[in-house]
């Protein structure tokens, strides 16, 4: 029996399929492990280096440092798919802090409305995460500027409940997220597990989520097959700002006082995670799972290089240099396909 | 990309602009707003400052008037206004710090409040977020808003920057001929007294006495034996670097304390935390003591400690805010110090009210008035509830007595 070989047209696909079909046959390259790649070798090479990194404390305080970023890098995670950027965390957050301090029990009024005090942190961040979608959408100024001025309300406001003093918050529930421990684990990490978990069934099972995806990836071909774009645009912005809003709760759980600028740094660290995690700042690429292997890489280094006693004036450098070097190799491969960078 | 042009040229162009102009006026509105609430003073938030600044826009204009109206009685009495003399007897008084979220800086413009309240005169909080370029615009603005006429009206209290902020400012200030007093930054080579002649002084704060003096609570604490964390702030501040150095000189004198680590969490509370934590992953008990450049990170090391479980770690800070004090009146922080921002606020404004009223003369100050470090305390648990409960008494700003404060740098 001979094998007649195809003929050469089959195996060209037609032009107007190609994007679509190339999607579809997309096989799992080096670059979706070169973030889990780093993120092993770095643990090894800690582990070899410092004999504190490999216990089972260390890896305890490193995912409960880890976990307010992890949360806030679920939310920035949505919008990145969509090829906008968040830089509104640091404002959502300074006020949803503040809100929840005032809400709950403290020590500058009688306020104790407990659970009720802390969903309305997650309220705060739903609001805040609405007007970036609209601003966006309706008003259409670009997400990094719209988030900016968002962001500058969220300080403001928050500087307006500080109002000069600070405010302990003395609710057990609350307080207790930071200190009750089961396995070792901070309750802070389950929370954030579970925040993790959540983000990725939102992006793999709903709408909202797959979308966000198609946004990044086509939003002509999704305006022109009659997806109402805007409004799961601000669907998208809504859902981040609720995980800023949750990110915001654990911050205040962690510090044990309202403080505005308690998210100060996170819109940094929380792209940074992303990308190196090998979201793509253009959209249409990574996830939410991805992201969290990036947050995970950023706290095993801050975490590392102090154990392995790397000056205090150097960490800093070291850390700049190992994004750059981690984002470089996972968009390496795909950096022709970048198109334009700006 | 294709398809974008498509919509332009689209008939939906006309409510293109529309949503341009929209944006425009949304941008506007939230530029106003963050400007707003960066320029409020502490308690009654942003609505002051806007009316401040219309009510100071106002008097500008009514001075104006009230000068082009009676020039002839007001000729007479202008050439003497050019050296001290403010002719409506109506001070301005401007304060202006880095932010109004560090309780250390609200503190700072309460002070200054109390002493314009006790003689009258009327207050505009400025801050700048940490950002030069913004503190010299303010001064810019505000300076090009006053009218010769009222120059001599106007008292700065002004916290630069950084060191190199202090020289543009009291340049300025000098060419306006507006009362300034600048406080902790300017570069050491920078003086009042060469050739700024409205520039009153430069009150500062002796950061090695604060890292030497909390130091050593620190180790007597620990009986003069045991391992210690150093916490630092932004390494490149000076405010980090003199208090690195009383620590050093202290760390001379008891060879028993050993330094376990060394780090830097630049002044921010989350990142005492994160630091803290890892560093206890690292030393464990073996940790006696932690020595912290700021009250901020000291709180976020308490964090730490305390879900770890480690309450006899002993913890020094400085800059004595609300919740470290609550922390050491309740014996979880050991001391801290305060250079009484309160007091500071009014400080760099009676300063200035006694030169402008002719109760100073800036010619005949001798240097170490016009540069001088000020008293600070060292506070713990003997001493919190005495000093949490002293209030800000204006009697210290009498002429006779602005200098009560001033003491000599340890060596």
């Amino acid at each position: 029996m001979t094998i007649i070989p195809e003929p050469d047209v089959v195996r060209t696909p037609a032009p107007t399929a190609g994007p679509r079909d190339h999607s579809r046959s997309r096989r799992w390259t080096f670059v979706d492990f070169a973030p889990l790649a780093a993120l092993v070798v770095l643990t090894i090479g800690f582990a070899i280096a410092n004999p504190r990194f490999r216990t089972l404390t260390n890896l305890h305080n490193i995912l409960d440092t880890a976990a307010v970023l992890a949360v806030v890098t679920v939310g920035t995670t949505f919008v990145l798919f969509m090829g906008a950027i968040d830089l509104s965390m640091e404002g959502i957050i300074g006020t949803g802090v503040m809100v929840g301090a005032i809400l709950v029990a403290n020590t500058r009024n009688d306020n104790n409305l407990g659970l009720a005090g802390m969903l309305a942190i997650l309220v705060v961040g739903v609001a805040f995460g609405t007007l970036n979608g609209v601003i966006l959408t309706k008003i259409r100024i670009p997400s990094l500027m719209a988030t900016l001025g968002v962001s500058a309300i969220g300080l403001g406001i928050g500087t307006m409940l500080f109002a000069g003093n600070p405010i302990s918050v003395t609710d057990p529930i609350l307080v207790g997220l930071a200190r009750t421990r089961w396995l070792g684990f901070t309750a802070v990490t389950y929370v954030a597990l579970g925040a993790v978990i959540a983000g990725w069934l939102i992006q793999k099972y709903t709408r909202v989520g797959r979308y966000a995806y198609a946004i990044g990836g086509a939003e002509d071909v999704l305006r022109l097959s009659g997806v109402h774009l805007s409004r799961y645009k601000i669907y998208v912005f809504a859902l981040a700002g609720l995980f800023y809003g949750l990110g915001a709760l654990l911050l205040l759980a962690q510090l044990g006082s309202g403080v505005v600028q308690a998210g100060s740094g996170l819109n940094f660290s929380s792209i940074a995670a992303a990308v190196v995690g090998g979201t793509l700042l253009s959209g249409g690429r990574g996830g939410v799972l991805q992201s969290t292997i990036g947050v995970l890489v950023l706290a095993v280094l801050g975490n590392g290089l102090v154990l392995v006693g790397v000056s205090s004036y150097v960490q800093n450098a070291v850390l700049g240099v190992a994004v750059v070097v981690a984002v470089a190799a996972t968009t390496w491969p795909i950096r022709r396909k970048l198109g334009v960078v700006k | 990309m294709e398809h974008r042009i498509l919509h332009i040229q689209s008939p939906s162009r006309r409510r293109r602009v529309g949503y341009l102009r929209m944006s425009a006026f949304a941008l506007a509105t939230a530029l106003a707003v963050s400007a707003c609430a960066s320029t409020s003073s502490a308690g009654d938030a942003a609505s002051t400052a806007a009316a401040d600044t219309n009510s100071q826009a106002a008097d500008a204009g009514s001075t104006e008037a009230a000068a082009a109206s009676s020039d002839s009685s007001a000729a007479g009495s202008t050439s003497g206004a050019a050296t001290s003399a403010c002719a409506s007897g109506k001070y301005k008084t401007v304060v202006q710090v880095r932010d109004n979220v560090n309780p250390f800086y609200t503190s700072w413009l309460a002070g200054g409040k109390a002493f314009s309240d006790s003689v009258g005169a009327t207050q505009t909080d400025l801050t700048y977020d940490n950002d030069s370029s913004k503190q010299q615009q303010q001064i810019k603005q505000l300076l090009a808003s006053i009218s010769p006429d009222e120059a001599p009206c106007y008292i700065l209290n002004i916290l630069p920057n950084n060191d190199s902020d202090a020289a543009p400012v009291v340049k300025e200030a000098t060419d306006a001929g507006v009362l300034v007093v600048t406080q902790w930054n300017k570069p050491a080579d920078l003086h009042p007294w060469d050739g700024y002649d409205t520039w009153v002084a430069n009150v500062a704060f002796d950061g090695k006495w604060v890292g030497y003096t909390m130091a050593k609570t620190l180790f007597d604490a620990m009986g003069g034996t045991g391992n210690i964390i150093e916490l630092h702030g932004q390494l490149d501040s000076s405010a980090d670097k003199d208090r690195s150095e009383g620590l050093k000189k202290a760390l001379s004198e008891y060879p028993n304390i050993k330094v376990l680590d060394s780090q830097s969490g630049d002044f921010v509370r989350a990142e005492g935390l994160s630091i803290t934590k890892t560093l206890i992953t690292k030393y464990g008990n073996d940790i006696n003591g932690i020595w912290s450049s700021n009250d901020d990170m000291a709180l976020g090391a308490l964090q730490a400690l305390q879900t770890a479980g480690m309450n006899d770690v002993k913890i020094t800070g400085t800059d004595a805010v609300p919740e470290a004090l609550d922390a050491i009146k309740a014996g979880k922080m050991l001391a801290t110090t305060a250079s009484d921002p309160t007091w500071q606020g009014g400080e760099g404004l009676a300063l200035g009210y006694c030169v402008a009223t002719g109760a100073l003369n800036i010619a005949s100050m001798p240097h170490t008035q016009r540069e001088f470090y000020a008293k600070q305390f060292s506070i713990t648990k003997d001493n919190v509830d005495e000093f949490a409960a002293s209030k800000l008494d204006v009697g210290e700003y009498d002429c006779n007595k602005v200098f009560d404060r001033a003491t000599e740098p340890i060596g």
